[in-house]
């Protein structure tokens, strides 16, 4: 009943828009006039952020009737070297889906710096917070390559009726209050955080970065995490050991399940309420309010030695434009598009949370993750794995999970992401970001 | 007994008849000459000079030199890699042997072996993604292998293959062996097709056994097709299991499954790092004729009439 | 040996003949129909073995992510939504153009090419077949994006050319070495005896070898089939989206975070029906006897 309240009243703005749009929309581009086609690739697969594209697609069309947006899903596998391939042959799309963090540098050789483009009082609506990371040397002042979609948070999720039958009756907030839940929810009967290849792209194993990102906002602030890109501070430093082996501790202590390397079916076990804690992200919100009403509550996952003060609260991807595009001037005017706070209200519609100032998500769940940093006092952290090297990440991804598992010790697993963070040439490993 | 093939039949190499087979050689091969050359050894020696650079697609590519093959023949992480490849290589014999073996069977008309023959090679149609799902739930923990383990009394062989380096391995050989059942079937049975059958009679009316005829007359007929299958097998465990790695064990855990195919993959690919990528691809090539076309001119020294 | 098997009683309780010969005979037949049972029984357990993904994919097609997460219940969830997100029937098209292109020009260069380098031998032919054999053993993602640059430039990624053309140069190699081993089969005296009645090599190969050759052409379409079928990475850079085959079209249901898993196996089940008809339909093909010259 609400959605359907929002998506009227999202069409309303859609027609009000439409009656300013075609006063002022002649004055943008004189090139407006003649029909034209705009192609956007993405790599969303059936999520609700490729929802929330296609909506944004037609809304723009109404307000544009002679630019028609084509929207054109792509495998997520190999998408970006795909989209390599097609800037070398300049027969890519006019727009398409672009991580933030390096991934925008990486591949920042065929984008489009919108510095010109997407007007400043535009860009002015966007959370600076988010646009930061898609700048040159992450400094906003650069200009961006990508206008954000929507935050995103690595988050842990709870069962509040797991919690309150094992007798906890506060959220953990440190690494000891953690142990201690672990040991009420064990007791009563639950597996106290799961652990498995769900909630994540098809893979073998879990994805550690999440439970990574957390347990560096435990040791280090924000800028301090340059250090792990520059190698100032090298992955085998001991606050960095210290918290691996605080996390490994989960597991030998029985706070995980005893499969963290093989487990396929931790999604199950969380929604059917036999675990009661998992390390995911916002892209499973609606999938566990839906299963799990009231029950599932949002928590920051307490890798710290001190009560946690940080959120890893990110808008993880965007819409680019490739610089090789013919239609500039219309790609622009969708992205510009994109920080209306019409197009705010179709993002929130899709279940995602809008990276546009001022805006609010309708989904609890959500809300308390934003609440997190508007009212918890909490630090927005960037996704860890979208600001140290790629490389690094894929050898992390291989051995942290066995660290967890018992079966890599933490002195190998981060002696191994040293060497090949040393092993890249300098240009990648620079005081500051490219 | 007369079962060893006749010696093979001297044709004149010389004078005009030898000329226009020769002629008519060249002609036939052109247009496979010209396919494979333009669209297979072109990007090759593409590939070969942008291993010693730094191209990634769009900007201009940074020269390295061969220098750049130095570096990455000392690297430990490549060590390792390799290693993997070398024990995959282990596999490759079960991987013709089984095969072998149900196309025997096949071949002998078994009980049901229509059927067989049909069911035997229907997983070779199904996408590497399934099957990777299918072996991931198989070797889980939780999962099936465990699961018939404990129905057979084994339960305190709880196994946990996936978890450790060299079991992930395994349990990866495992699966590609599985999966080479079907393609290496239907090549045996090919080559069972071309066994003169009064041969095989002659041998029965000889008093041969099965086993008898099967090692003293079928195998030596089929050393090409054995020759043929291990190539490609090779070929397979070492280029074609991309997708079954990606999906079943992400190379993990640790670099226990990462193949130098996969790792071209992980390190240039999916890193748009396409100098590297060339620069791994370029020495697994070299590795895999070196094992592949090693072996067709080994097996020509011993019947004088290889490739 | 269905009769043997069928009557175990009455041999085993054939009382009035002499001891000896009888139980010497008797155990013989007995170890037989042990042997066939065990080996009836192991091939049976390998059918299911190999059946299993098909159960597999079947029982996680009728589930919805829930159901599947939780591996319980089903519904028609995965198979509306593959309907829905995907234009199925265009995707099986195109992927029967790309293959039945692409193995049409694949089967032309190599039982022409196998032939030539099996028994029209001419200087230098050998360390060409080893060149051509050797052109399979490079991973495509090394050669794929020059590949790309390559093609692009002569405008043939914009339809089906660039990709059947690929396709065609990466079997192309697989299938001369097949046809060639298979032909190397053939004996001599029979291609020199068409040519002594006249006929010219090339004629010789199309009237002689090439109908003898309809298992090894039957094996190299099925397997070159569901290569090409179930390829990704060629169809996704070299095909345009509109047209799209169903492999390409099915990776598109995992993204970035997660997968939907059920009409990804509702999809697969599908993706590999046609695979399976064309192996059922050639397998005959792979029968004992075409024998005529066969065998040196």
């Amino acid at each position: 009943m609400r959605r359907w309240r929002i998506a009227a009243a999202a069409a309303a703005a859609a027609l009000l828009a439409a009656g300013c749009g075609s006063g002022s929309g002649n004055g943008g581009s004189g090139a407006s006039n003649a029909p034209v086609t705009l192609t956007i690739w993405h790599n969303y697969g059936t999520e609700q952020n490729a929802t929330a594209l296609v909506n944004l697609a037609k809304a723009f069309h109404r307000l544009h009737p002679n630019i028609t947006v084509n929207v054109v899903s792509q495998p997520a596998t190999n998408y970006f070297a795909l989209l390599q391939a097609k800037a070398i042959s300049h027969n890519g799309p006019d727009l398409a889906v672009m991580w933030t963090g390096l991934f925008t540098l990486q591949y920042k050789g065929f984008l489009q710096n919108l510095k010109g483009y997407v007007s400043a009082s535009a860009l002015a609506q966007v959370d600076p917070n988010a646009l930061k990371w898609t700048s040159d040397s992450f400094d906003p002042a650069n200009g961006p390559y990508v206008i954000p979609l929507e935050n995103q948070f690595y988050i842990g999720f709870y069962n509040k009726a797991d919690f309150a039958k094992a007798g906890v009756t506060s959220v953990p907030t440190d690494w000891s209050e953690l142990y201690a839940a672990c040991t009420k929810l064990k007791k009563a009967g639950y597996t106290p955080i799961v652990y498995g290849n769900g909630g994540q792209p098809l893979g073998a194993t879990f994805y550690p970065w999440y439970d990574m990102s957390y347990m560096m906002i435990g040791a280090y602030t924000v800028p301090q995490w340059q250090g792990l890109y520059s190698g100032s501070t090298p992955w085998t430093s001991p606050a960095i050991s210290g918290q691996l082996s605080n996390w490994v501790k989960l597991h030998s202590a029985g706070c995980t399940n005893s499969d963290v390397v093989t487990n396929t079916t931790n999604l199950g076990q969380f929604e059917s309420g036999k675990a009661a804690m998992m390390v995911d992200g916002t892209w499973d919100t609606q999938k566990f309010t839906s299963a799990l009403g009231s029950n599932v509550a949002a928590f920051v996952p307490p890798f710290s030695s001190t009560p946690i003060k940080g959120v890893v609260d990110f808008a993880g991807d965007g819409i680019s434009m490739m610089s090789y595009s013919p239609h500039k001037a219309q790609a622009a005017e969708f992205l510009t598009f994109m920080t209306t706070k019409q197009a705010a209200a179709i993002i929130n519609a899709a279940g995602l949370i809008p990276a546009i100032n001022g805006t609010s998500t309708t989904n609890s769940v959500n809300q308390e993750m934003l609440n997190f940093v508007s009212h918890g006092g909490m630090t927005a952290y960037p996704m860890l794995d979208n600001v140290v090297q790629g490389n690094v990440v894929n050898i992390g991804s291989k051995f942290l999970p066995s660290v967890l598992n018992g079966s890599e010790s933490i002195a190998k697993a981060l002696q191994d992401m040293q060497t090949t963070l040393q092993q890249l040439p300098a240009s990648q490993r620079g005081n500051t970001f490219p | 007994m007369s079962l060893i093939a006749d010696p093979p039949v001297r044709r004149p190499r010389h004078g005009r008849l030898a000329r226009k087979r020769r002629l008519a050689g060249l002609l036939l091969s052109v247009p496979a000459i010209l396919l494979v050359g333009a669209l297979l050894w072109a990007p090759i020696v593409q590939a070969i000079r942008y291993s010693m650079t730094t191209w990634n697609g769009y900007s201009a590519p940074v020269w390295i030199g061969p220098s750049a093959y130095a570096t990455a023949l000392s690297d430990p992480i490549v060590h390792r890699v390799l290693e993997n490849n070398a024990l995959l290589l282990l596999a490759v014999p079960l991987a013709i042997g089984i095969p072998l073996i149900i196309a025997a069977l096949l071949h002998e008309h078994v009980r049901g072996w229509r059927f067989f023959r049909s069911v035997y090679f229907l997983p070779t149609a199904i996408s590497w993604v399934v099957i990777g799902m299918v072996a991931l739930e198989f070797f889980a923990a939780n999962g099936m292998l465990n699961h018939l383990l404990a129905d057979v009394g084994l339960g305190s062989v709880h196994t946990d293959m996936l978890a450790s380096e060299y079991n992930a391995l395994a349990a990866l050989a495992i699966t590609f062996i599985w999966s080479m059942i079907g393609t290496n079937t239907i090549i045996f049975l090919t080559g069972m097709a071309t066994l003169d059958p009064t041969l095989l009679e002659a041998a029965r009316v000889d008093g041969l056994s099965r086993r008898q005829i099967f090692f003293r007359v079928t195998l030596p007929l089929l050393t090409r097709f054995i020759q043929f299958a291990f190539v490609i097998t090779v070929i397979s465990a070492f280029s074609a299991l991309f997708s079954l790695i990606f999906v079943m064990t992400g190379g993990g855990p640790g670099l226990g499954t990462t193949t130098l195919e996969f790792f071209v993959y992980q390190a240039g690919f999916a890193q748009g790092q396409f100098g590297i990528g060339a620069l791994y691809g370029i020495i697994l090539f070299v590795i895999m004729i070196i094992v592949g076309i090693g072996q067709l001119r080994l097996i020509r020294s011993q019947d004088g009439e290889g490739w | 040996m269905a009769t043997a098997s069928a009557r175990p009683a009455e041999a085993a309780s054939a009382p009035s003949a002499p001891a000896t010969p009888v139980s010497r005979w008797q155990s013989a037949r007995f170890r037989r129909r042990v042997t066939a049972t065990a080996i009836f029984t192991i091939m049976v357990l390998i059918a299911i073995v190999m059946f299993y993904p098909f159960w597999y994919m079947g029982d996680n097609s009728f589930r919805n992510q829930a159901q599947f997460d939780r591996q319980s219940g089903h519904s028609l969830a995965g198979w509306k939504q593959l309907f829905n997100d995907l234009p199925v029937v265009h995707q099986l098209v195109s992927s029967t153009i790309v293959c039945v292109a692409a193995i049409a020009i694949i089967l032309v260069v190599a039982t022409t090419a196998g032939f030539a380098f099996a028994k029209l031998r001419y200087r230098g032919s050998g360390l060409v077949f080893l060149l051509i054999v050797a052109a399979m053993m490079v991973p495509l993602q090394s050669i794929i994006i020059p590949e790309y640059v390559n093609l692009a430039k002569f405008s043939l990624t914009s339809n089906y050319a660039g990709a059947v053309l690929v396709y065609a140069a990466l079997g192309a190699p697989f299938a001369t070495f097949l046809m060639a081993t298979f032909y190397r089969g053939i004996s001599d005296e029979l291609i020199e005896a068409a040519v002594m009645d006249g006929l010219s090599y090339e004629r010789t190969f199309l009237r002689i070898a090439l109908p003898l050759s309809l298992p090894a052409i039957a094996t190299v379409t099925v397997l070159q089939f569901i290569q090409i079928w179930d390829d990704l990475l060629v169809g996704y850079l070299f095909l345009p989206t509109g047209d799209r085959t169903i492999t390409v079209g099915l990776a598109v249901l995992s993204s970035g975070r997660t997968t939907g898993i059920p009409p990804l196996m509702a999809g697969s089940l599908v993706s590999a029906i046609p695979a399976i008809i064309v192996y059922l339909i050639f397998q005959r093909y792979l029968i004992r006897g075409l024998t005529l010259g066969m065998g040196k």
